[in-house]
């Protein structure tokens, strides 16, 4: 999945695991750009007594680079305190939940949200904020939605946050691509074939917990503008999730006690990179690192395995792909760089030459009116890969890029292989998995309604 | 503008809470010639955190000491050979 469980040490600690980051002008704000990092992956709505939270000992952190060299000149930082109104109930909720200060509802999180900017100092921008509890069912919160907009919060500061559970708005066939790159509707012609069938999404029922920031533009830009020429490098945003746990962790008892400093365990920029590009013995070192670090993984980019195993999985499909060695310049470029001017017309993202994993979002490009799920590939400038929105469906362009889909961009002398073409997530999304207003991602299932996933 | 990175910005986070404790502990550069441990000031508050120290490298005399957000790695083979008697551990 685009992060979920990506690495071996991050799949044992899902408070601290950055499933998903998007990054986006805001459709209906535009003056604004909106960044989410998600967390707490594969939530099964009906997971009580104990409903699923942040983690009080993480520190959440957003990342922004403005002016292209892969190091943060903007950070904010999200950390969340747990309350719980009566410890002599095993109860969550002790009767309907119907305001975020209703004593019905027993534990609850808070949390902080402060800004570092290139001076060092941390601004607090506001405390004790609070969460929506979790979506339990018709009983416990019969009006989720006004709990939800009662937990979006606008900032003195300027900034609209949000941190709490949602829908989990990505979307993959899981069980078939992780059984031997499995896509249903071309299983036919798989190395181990079946009869062609249809593509499930487990995750259309699963929940996850959602940070998110709505920031004036001019907040983000390295020189206070609202860019309006795409081609300005200023308009060029590295955006990066990170999640960092305290160096040492004492138990004492049942109490726990921490010192040290936080280390990094959590990251994510382009959605799969961990999870598809870099090999399974290196993804927790990946994870510790930052992106000005990562010109190690290079090579991974260069020569995906994804690439190799792809003729491999599906006998004769991909002849072109099979006999292409030279470096994937697409790849590095989409992943590492961002695209520069002159690829395609109207557009870059490029950040400098400085290989980064970092979501890179051209400010100036506006939200299409006729959004388009395949992003750039499919037209719309305003999607991934730059930056990403929640229904961007990356899975399929992330496999049709790795398939050679994107290699005539660098060297117009391939030409792709027709099976490009079926390779897709075959997903659409229902409506309702998102919604077109701060924090775009749709209502979170409740645990009654939804008592299976 | 002074470009940090995400670790300055941590370090700087961290300067408020807990690394006043270990402003004179050495850095390990100068602790290679530096054997004997640094007396503690009793004018130090006790943290609310607990201060942790483990021994990185026992041949090499190396100690970790976290307090706050704070970290410092110096040399200092007296105490590390203490701490290895104390663990039962045979001495480096």
């Amino acid at each position: 999945m685009s992060s979920h469980r990506e690495a071996p040490a991050i799949s044992q600690d899902p408070v601290a695991d950055n499933a998903d980051t998007y990054a986006f002008v805001s459709p209906d704000d535009p003056s604004t750009v909106t960044i989410i990092t998600n967390y707490v992956p594969l939530e099964g709505p009906p997971g009580g007594p104990n409903f699923f939270e942040f983690g009080d000992d993480v520190l959440y952190s957003i990342y922004i680079d403005n002016d292209g060299d892969a190091l943060p000149d903007i950070e904010y930082q999200f950390r969340f305190r747990t309350t719980l109104q009566n410890p002599d109930t095993f109860l969550y909720n002790t009767g309907p939940i119907g305001s975020l200060s209703d004593p019905n509802w027993n534990k609850r999180q808070l949390y902080s949200v402060s800004v570092i900017r290139a001076n060092g100092k941390a601004t607090a921008l506001g405390t004790d904020l609070a969460c929506p509890p979790c979506n339990i069912g018709p009983r416990s919160t019969p009006n989720y939605d006004g709990l939800a907009a009662a937990a979006v919060h606008h900032l003195p500061s300027g900034e609209t946050v949000f941190a709490g559970q949602r829908n989990d708005g990505f979307f993959v066939d899981l069980g078939a691509i992780f059984d031997l790159g499995d896509i249903r509707e071309i299983q036919n012609l798989h190395l181990i074939p079946t009869p062609a069938g249809t593509s499930v999404d487990p995750l259309k029922s699963l929940n996850i917990h959602a940070i998110a920031i709505k920031v004036p533009i001019s907040r983000l830009t390295r020189n206070g503008s609202v860019p309006s020429d795409p081609m300005s490098a200023a308009s060029v945003l590295g955006i990066w999730g990170g999640a960092s746990r305290r160096k040492v962790q004492v138990r004492d008892g049942y109490s726990t006690q921490e010192s040290g400093p936080w280390v990094q365990v959590s990251r994510l920029g382009n959605p799969l990179f961990n999870e598809v590009i870099v090999p399974v013995g290196h993804k927790d070192r990946w994870n510790a690192l930052d992106p000005v670090d990562d010109a190690g993984f290079e090579k991974y980019v260069n020569q995906p395995e994804l690439a190799k195993l792809l003729p491999v999985l599906y006998p004769g499909a991909f002849p072109n792909l099979a006999a292409y060695s030279a470096n994937r310049a697409d790849l590095h470029a989409i992943l590492l760089t961002g695209i520069p001017s002159g690829i395609v017309p109207g557009f870059q993202n490029f950040s400098g030459p400085k290989p980064a994993d970092m979501l890179r979002l051209n400010v100036a490009i506006p939200p299409s009116a006729s959004p388009n799920a395949l992003g750039v590939v499919g037209g719309d400038l305003a999607g991934y890969p730059n930056g990403r929105r929640v229904f961007d469906d990356v899975v399929s362009i992330e496999l049709k890029a790795v398939a050679g889909a994107t290699i005539p961009l660098v060297d117009p002398s391939y030409t792709v292989d027709g099976a490009v073409g079926a390779v897709s997530s075959y997903l659409t999304p229902a409506a309702d998995r998102y919604q077109s207003t701060f924090p775009y991602l749709g209502t979170p299932h409740d645990g009654y309604d939804t008592p299976s996933s | 503008m002074e470009r940090l990175s995400r670790r300055s910005f941590v370090k700087i986070a961290g300067a408020a809470t807990g690394a006043a404790a270990l402003a004179a502990a050495p850095p390990i550069a100068r602790a290679a010639v530096e054997d004997s441990p640094r007396p503690t000031d009793p004018t130090t508050g006790v943290p609310e955190e607990p201060l942790v120290a483990y021994v990185r490298d026992a041949d090499r005399g190396e100690v970790t000491v976290t307090a706050g957000t704070a970290e410092r790695t110096y040399r200092d083979r007296a105490l590390v050979q203490r701490l290895l008697r104390a663990a039962g551990r045979k001495e480096a």
